[in-house]
């Protein structure tokens, strides 16, 4: 599995890779930091192709066989992330960013939520400076893959965060890759209904809502994003 | 000796309740000191777990049961 892109697109701010690659290479980034061959990485990616995309832990359900065969009928494939959290559909409409950093064990920075603050912070002051003044990390209800600090905007979800954190090789260092998933575009019935079919298939009765989410495209409809968002990467760079 | 493997008390803060999402070797198995051994998950964050000595692994937590800091999910016997 390949994550390089091609030499003209290595220098774009946002990548486009399949989701598959764009999770190795979100892989790749935080086993850079374990090498110890770098202390900071960064990566925007937005997929080319769909998929559903969870933890491992999840394949040990009872309907997962049948769940993943009645997806890839529908044309979403269930693939695995190595972070945390519970069934995120990924698709051309949701813009990635992962953040992987060393972090020394014992100082303030090696704890959960300096990390999901390390993302998040940016990323609101971000949509603060195109106009979005209401938005704050924080809980989803009734969103799915719903978590402590999210991105919302009015309470609404808009980017779903989760981490991943391994120990650098040959200290007591820790790695941590901190990702953060942005619908983008669609509405969000439509990812919001692919996990509620996945739900389903399960055969577990927990339901997501469409109100709890938001997209991108519905706060900021005139937004050039390929042109914003090289902003939100500065941002995350400085804070470092 | 008998060296504990524990859930880290400062990884997180509050009182959050973490899983146990995978055990990546044998109950009763060799590890090598540094060898992944599990991964624990809290607060959608994903933790993997070293050994920290060399040892015949003894699993106390299994796959999918609640633990809270400094739980201990393993024991380690020299």
């Amino acid at each position: 599995m390949s994550v390089v892109p091609a030499i003209d697109e290595a220098s774009l701010p946002l990548q486009r890779p399949t989701v598959g690659d764009g999770l190795a290479a979100e892989e790749a980034l935080l086993e850079s930091i374990c090498q110890g061959e770098s202390e900071f990485g960064l990566l925007a990616w937005s997929p080319t192709d769909r998929a559903l995309v969870m933890p491992r832990r999840h394949e040990r359900l009872e309907g997962f066989p049948a769940a993943r065969r009645a997806l890839r009928e529908r044309g979403w494939p269930i693939l695995f992330r190595s972070t945390g959290g519970t069934p995120v559909p990924q698709s051309p409409a949701v813009v990635n960013v992962a953040l992987a950093l060393r972090c020394r064990v014992g100082s303030s920075a090696a704890h959960l939520e300096w990390g999901y603050r390390r993302l998040g912070d940016p990323w609101c002051d971000w949509l603060a400076s195109l106009g979005v003044q209401d938005a704050d990390l924080g809980s989803a209800p009734g969103a799915y893959c719903d978590g402590r600090f999210n991105v919302r905007i009015k309470g609404r979800k808009l980017v779903g965060t989760a981490q991943r954190w391994r120990r650098v090789r040959g200290c007591r260092d820790m790695a941590m890759l901190v990702h953060g998933a942005m619908q983008v575009g669609e509405t969000p019935e439509t990812l919001v209904e692919l996990v509620n079919a996945f739900q389903a298939a399960i055969d577990d009765p927990q339901r997501f809502l469409a109100a709890s989410h938001v997209a991108l495209i519905q706060a900021l409809p005139d937004l050039d994003l390929e042109a914003a968002l090289p902003a939100l990467l500065e941002r995350l760079e400085v804070a470092s | 000796m008998t060296t504990e493997i524990t859930v880290p008390e400062d990884l997180w803060e509050g009182d959050s309740e973490a899983v146990i999402t995978a055990w990546l070797v044998d109950d009763g198995a060799e590890v090598a000191q540094g060898d992944l051994v599990a991964e624990v998950m809290v607060e959608k964050a994903q933790y993997e777990i070293e050994a920290p000595v060399s040892g015949k692994l003894s699993i106390a937590k299994a796959e999918d049961e609640v633990v809270t800091k400094g739980t201990t999910i393993a024991r380690l016997e020299a």
